[in-house]
């Protein structure tokens, strides 16, 4: 990066996220013990913080895996896209209270050492409800700690972004183990329909929505039609107007998406992966003279790939070159660092560099 | 038998962790800043917070720490690959 690490490197738009998380979060527990405490009357005040808990961390562990796909099908979702590592440490936080909670009040004061007892424990009887469903949201809560753990900048610089994704990856696991955790705590205890429509309805929103986005992702990844490259190795992206000025079009090449922006009648193209969690910098915007990424807000100049100071990001940069109405881009990068040669689409153009 | 196991796996664990914090204390104090410039001047709350980390994923600092790496590793893209 560049910069001394920070504990958190606080801005405004931090700080509001995390406020509307938290008075989101301890609504939700509120409501839910007065709610719950008014219409059962005879459960109790630990059984009231178990279910409060662990539903809150559940559904916010549905948020965050909304957040990805929303944002893919929908721009205006961005806002929640910024700050999710701190979504996800807070529904860590949620979790872990739940957890604690259930292992004081059914594992503490067994005979049996309670760490082992929440990995064997079901109540005996028929196999379904002898699983001890305990044992998948532990191992749920496992992985909820890896992602907490390295969510900090320095773990995406040390594991290296396309690493440290694949770690955080490990989350839709912990899905699967929290649909396993509650449906076959549920079925061990099912008194009333509700808990169990809830989890299925909550399953087909994550299927669906990954799935309405997944679709419209094959879109971009189209391959380059054969007759778009021209003989020199440069491919036809698509004409001049299809791109609006300050914003890009995408185009698979090279194995990987390239970013072409229009700027003051200007084209150059750059790699669409951000430095910093790999965000697709072509749905970003060129702000003050710099490609914005969508997600976090790195910068880059669209002439040489390089980060403002301090920073001292750097992406590859492709050639452009405009033929009559078509815009087309070298199908390979220049060297890292390199300034790509770009075009203008009206030949009087001479202003200078962003 | 079942039992049994489980415990074992479980005290694995627990040492293992234990070794990454007794390390990791070690490390975010005089180590962090050696692999990583951007971490030399860090403050302890910075530290405190990869401390749990670094309990867990300790092999992998104890290696660069050793071997004197002074840059974290930086990432390769099929452009990055093919700009090199
Ligand atoms: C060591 C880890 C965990 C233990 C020992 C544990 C224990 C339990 C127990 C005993 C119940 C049944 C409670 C009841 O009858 O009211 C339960 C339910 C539930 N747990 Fe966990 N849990 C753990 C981790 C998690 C995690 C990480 C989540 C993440 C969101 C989670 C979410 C839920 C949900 C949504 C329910 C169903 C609602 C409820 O009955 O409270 N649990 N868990
Ligand atoms: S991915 Fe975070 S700023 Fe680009």
């Amino acid at each position: 990066m560049g910069h001394t690490y920070r504990t958190v490197t606080w801005n405004r738009q931090k700080r509001i996220y995390d406020l509307v998380l938290w008075s989101g979060i301890v609504g939700y527990l509120i409501v839910f013990m007065v709610v719950g405490g008014l219409t059962f009357p005879n459960v109790t005040i630990e059984t009231l913080l178990l279910r409060s808990t662990s539903t809150c961390a559940f559904l916010l562990l549905h948020i965050i895996l909304s957040i990805g796909p929303l944002t893919r099908l929908d721009t205006r979702f961005l806002p929640l896209l910024y700050n999710r590592r701190h979504m996800g440490v807070s529904m860590f936080g949620v979790a872990l209270v739940h957890a604690t909670l259930a292992f004081i009040q059914f594992h503490a004061l067994g005979d049996l050492n309670p760490f082992v007892s929440v990995f064997v424990s079901g109540t005996a009887g028929d196999i379904l409800s002898s699983i001890p469903f305990q044992a998948f949201g532990a191992l749920a809560l496992l992985i909820l700690f890896l992602m907490a753990a390295t969510s900090h900048d320095f773990w995406l610089s040390q594991f290296s972004a396309p690493t440290w994704k694949r770690l955080h990856m490990l989350v839709y696991g912990a899905y699967l183990l929290l649909v396993g955790h509650v449906a076959f705590g549920y079925v061990q205890d099912a008194t009333s329909p509700v808990p169990g429509v809830l989890l299925g309805i909550g399953a087909m929103w994550i299927v669906g929505i990954h799935l309405a986005a997944g679709f419209r992702e094959l879109k971009y990844d189209r391959p380059v039609a054969p007759e778009d490259v021209s003989a020199d190795g440069y491919v036809r992206v698509c004409s001049v107007d299809d791109i609006e000025e300050n914003e890009a079009v995408t185009a698979t090449i090279s194995g990987e998406r390239v970013a072409v922006f229009k700027h003051g009648n200007r084209f150059s193209a750059v790699s669409n992966v951000c430095q910093h969690q790999n965000g697709p910098l072509g749905e970003g915007r060129i702000i003050d003279g710099y490609i914005t990424c969508p997600w976090h807000g790195y910068q880059y100049c669209p002439l040489t790939g390089k980060s403002p100071e301090p920073f001292t990001e750097r992406i590859p940069t492709f050639d452009v070159r405009v033929e009559g109405n078509s815009v087309f881009v070298s199908d390979h990068p220049n060297q890292l660092g390199e300034e790509g040669q770009f075009e203008s689409s009206s030949s009087d153009d001479s202003s200078s560099i962003p | 038998m079942v039992e049994t196991i489980i415990g074992w796996l479980l005290a694995a664990w627990g040492i293992y962790l234990f070794c990454g914090f007794v390390f990791g204390v070690l490390f975010v104090w005089k180590g962090v800043g050696n692999i990583d410039p951007d971490a030399r001047n860090a403050s302890i709350g910075f530290r405190l917070i990869i401390l749990p980390g670094v309990a867990v994923f300790w092999p992998i600092f104890i290696r660069r720490w050793r071997s004197q790496v002074s840059t974290p590793p930086s990432e390769k893209t099929a452009h990055k690959w093919s700009a090199s």
